[in-house]
């Protein structure tokens, strides 16, 4: 067990060192100037020279890289060629919004998703059978640019139930900070219920065609019983990686609903950052959404242990 | 209560009811407006970016500004200038009990500090620092600028909010500025990146006592705060402008005019005209350095169409051929007849002529700003039908920002202002500019413009300017177009201008 999760952890490393170095590469590999964006419109070439010497973008490549390599292993990801602030500062303030917006939306996605899946296994080929897996392609199919549009016009601007954008202000509270992702939470929530539910669905099915399950009823055991004891708890396995890859994707990719809303999260950062050509911070992103992916790959197969005893590592 | 309810519900349930804490609880006296975007820095001096003069204004100030009617007045100067009958001599008092945010006084030693950091990092400094001999403190309150030759946009450049000369402290000065201090109503008190900026007002301010007029005046700091919230998306801006979360909300797209109208919580705010939306000709490499194949690409364009493309509804743009606006003194009617030709036959038998071998002509251009983008894509269709082969290079402003720079590639790029204040803030037309636009006969024209200072003959000199314009097609203007923002029911006080200001705006 420790073996396997040294080994985990090292694999980890290298993988995030490759990350590390594609994400250097890529962004050097884009047009792009970040010191005549800076400048404005009407600045000289000469202008976006002198900036360029003075961000050390004119340094040769290779020495960039090793600057870059060198200073993230000791944990420091450079300074944001925009907020002239450090990188981990500038994505340690955008992470509160994105992590709780993604365990908002998880959880929404979970009630909505694990009772209907369950309840449309147990009734496979009923009408709600059929309306679950129904509602599931739409919300997997509709644009999440589009829900959330159309739920800040409708619920926030014309009902005025919530805010219609933004994190709050100078004065906002935590409470109310989170106020501002009850709408997004919902959007990617109904979103991201659609791959749960069906998993969920799937994964029962299986499990509620199994002998032992056939075994327990005629034991005389509650159907109550059968399915939330018996079956849910073998069935979880496969909605557990699904949640956790969910999860993961919560906190990399949510991208436009963060943008939709303005919300001040890592994915409204990347995209400005890419807009910007902030090389460091678009590096820092990419490193930090790399290592989540990882975390949460090991937490959710250390997590198989828990729930199926069976597990081995 | 809703607090104790969601304590007893499900999360969902307690995610629904914390939106009744979720209105902004604002206080009565604060502007709320709604940017393009972030100002990523707070130093005016090094950034030509208007959304960087919009909000530092706020807080740093200049010797001059301009009036509602783009006058040039006094605003850390105690009045006009001094100038001497040759032109070379620039006497300036300075108002004197000028405090900064952090508490010191100004004189002459932080203007003359901070002119010659202008003249040194900044891109309108440095393209006047070669008339410039030298700025002296001649007293206390008193400084003094020696021209090597008359420059008579110089106090348009001092009163211009972009890439401005505002004055600092002059132990703040060095080639960069770790943090701002200005002497302007409203100070600096929060900054979180991408997400707000807090001003608040600046109590040892001293205003003006003229009335205000236009950035002139009195500054009257109405709000005690003034919020500049970062909102990209053009859609967003609209929805927190109609839901109330915004006082104020900049550059709205057309298609949002008639919500606005019919809403009760805000009202449309047409700047017209805001700008012109220009195609910028290479004049260093390539194919448009032949005036026959400039002049086919002139006598081709579909003006009328292209704007309609652009803007969709003539509220917001104007078929017009001249530089400056109706209304501006600058004014003229030279060289507009070669405006607007739509004439693709003419232009291909000038192709012909020219013995054009299909070279493809390549536009670059963005779809970060959709309007460009649409331009050029009438343009390609009349270009194509008069003969010219076109290969249109769209990319992200980021990338069009940098490829400008080459000249070997690109032949146009398309690009748009606001009307400025004063032509030779312009730099469209000059040698040095990345156009690179260059003849004798506009070169001799716009030397002589820079240097007169006679006001009627300056007209006449830009008259001339302009005519060059057309007849040697430095660049091309695609007309006219309007801005729209938005202002919420109850607001007073803000002016429409293409860098609004918010020291005098009150709300409900």
């Amino acid at each position: 067990m420790t073996n396997y999760i040294l080994r985990r952890l090292f694999g980890m490393v290298v993988v995030i060192f490759l990350v590390l170095t594609i994400a250097f590469i890529i962004v050097r590999l884009a047009p792009g100037d970040p010191a005549a964006l800076m400048l404005g419109p009407v600045a000289t070439v000469e202008d976006a020279q002198e900036l360029r010497a003075r961000l050390g973008l004119d340094r040769p490549i290779p020495v960039q890289y090793a600057t870059f390599v060198l200073n993230a292993v000791q944990g420091d990801l450079g300074t944001s060629i925009f907020f002239n602030q450090p990188v981990t500062d500038v994505l340690v303030r955008r992470a509160e919004p994105t992590i709780f917006l993604s365990v908002f939306s998880l959880l929404i996605a979970l009630i909505i998703a694990t009772p209907i899946g369950i309840y449309a296994a147990y009734r496979r080929g009923s009408f709600l059978d059929q309306s679950a897996i129904s509602l599931a392609m739409l919300a997997a199919s509709i644009p999440s640019f589009w829900t959330g549009l159309m739920f800040q016009r409708y619920l926030a601007t014309e009902l005025g139930w919530f805010p219609a954008s933004g994190y709050g202000g100078p004065d906002a509270t935590f409470f109310e900070r989170m106020g501002y992702l009850v709408l997004p939470s919902i959007v990617l929530g109904i979103v991201n219920s659609a791959l749960i539910l069906r998993f969920t669905r799937a994964s029962m099915l299986d499990i509620l065609g199994e002998d032992y399950i056939r075994t327990a009823r005629s034991k005389g055991m509650s159907e109550r019983r059968v399915v939330l004891r018996h079956a849910l708890k073998n069935a979880a396995i496969p909605i557990i990686t699904v949640v956790g890859l969910t999860f993961a994707l919560l906190v990399s990719g949510a991208v436009v609903t963060e943008r939709v809303f303005n919300i001040p999260g890592m994915g409204n950062l990347v995209v400005s950052a890419v807009l910007r050509r902030d090389y460091p911070v678009i590096q820092g992103t990419l490193i930090v959404v790399a290592s989540l992916y990882v975390i949460i790959n090991l937490l959710t197969d250390l997590l198989y242990l828990v729930v199926d005893k069976r597990v081995k590592y | 209560m809703a607090f104790a309810f969601s304590r007893r519900s499900s999360l969902a349930v307690a995610l629904l009811a914390t939106t009744a804490f979720a209105v902004p609880a604002h206080a009565q006296t604060s502007i709320d407006v709604a940017i393009v975007g972030e100002a990523d820095t707070f130093d005016p001096m090094i950034s030509t970016k208007d959304v960087v003069s919009v909000v530092t204004q706020h807080f740093v100030e200049t010797l001059y500004t301009f009036d509602e009617n783009w006058n040039v007045a006094p605003l850390l100067a105690t009045g006009l200038p001094t100038i001497s009958d040759d032109g070379l001599t620039y006497t300036i008092g300075i108002r004197q009990g000028i405090t900064f945010h952090d508490g010191s006084s100004m004189d002459s030693a932080d203007v003359v500090a901070s002119l010659n950091r202008w003249l040194e990092v900044a891109t309108r400094g440095r393209g006047v620092a070669d008339t410039v001999a030298s700025v002296d403190a001649t007293g206390d309150y008193e400084v003094t600028i020696t021209m090597n030759e008359p420059y008579s946009p110089l106090l348009s450049l001092l009163a211009f909010s972009n890439s401005a000369a505002v004055v600092y402290p002059e132990e703040i000065i060095g080639e960069t500025i770790d943090e701002v201090i200005g002497t302007g109503p409203y100070r600096i008190a929060e900054h979180v990146p991408d997400q707000y900026l807090q001003l608040v007002r600046f109590d040892g301010y001293v205003s003006r006592d003229e009335p205000s007029s236009g950035a002139a005046g009195a500054r009257m700091q109405v709000a005690d705060e003034i919020r500049f919230l970062p909102v990209p998306d053009p859609n967003t801006r609209v929805e927190g402008l109609l839901s109330g979360q915004f006082h104020f909300a900049e550059s709205l797209p057309a298609e949002s005019f008639a919500r606005i109208s019919d809403s009760d919580a805000a009202e449309p705010l047409l700047l017209r005209p805001f700008g012109w939306p220009i195609f910028a000709i290479n004049h260093k490499a390539g194919l448009l350095t032949d005036l026959p194949l400039r002049q086919a690409l002139q006598a081709a364009l579909p003006i009328d169409d292209m704007l309609f493309a652009a803007f969709g509804d003539d509220n917001f743009f104007v078929v017009d051929g001249p530089m400056y606006p109706e209304g501006w003194s600058w004014r003229n009617d030279a060289g507009t007849e070669l405006y607007n030709q739509n004439d693709q036959a003419a232009a291909g038998a000038l192709l012909e002529a020219a013995g054009y071998d299909g070279t493809p002509l390549r536009i670059l251009t963005s779809r970060q700003f959709d309007f460009h983008f649409k331009m050029a894509e009438v343009a390609k269709l009349a270009l194509e039908a008069a003969g010219f082969t076109v290969q249109m290079d769209v990319v992200d402003w980021a990338t069009l920002g940098q490829r400008r720079n080459d000249p070997a590639l690109w032949d146009i790029y398309i690009t748009h202002s606001p009307f400025l204040p004063e032509p030779a803030l312009t730099s469209l037309y000059a040698a040095s500019s990345r156009l690179g636009w260059s003849n004798p006969e506009k070169d001799a024209i716009l030397a002589s413009f820079t240097t007169e200072t006679d006001t009627a003959r300056r007209q006449e000199l830009f008259a001339d300017l302009q005519e060059q314009v057309f007849e040697d097609v430095g660049f091309i203007k695609i007309g006219g177009f309007n801005a729209l923002s938005g202002i919420a029911a109850g607001v007073e006080g803000v002016a429409p201008t293409p860098w609004p200001f918010f020291w005098n705006a009150s709300a409900e």
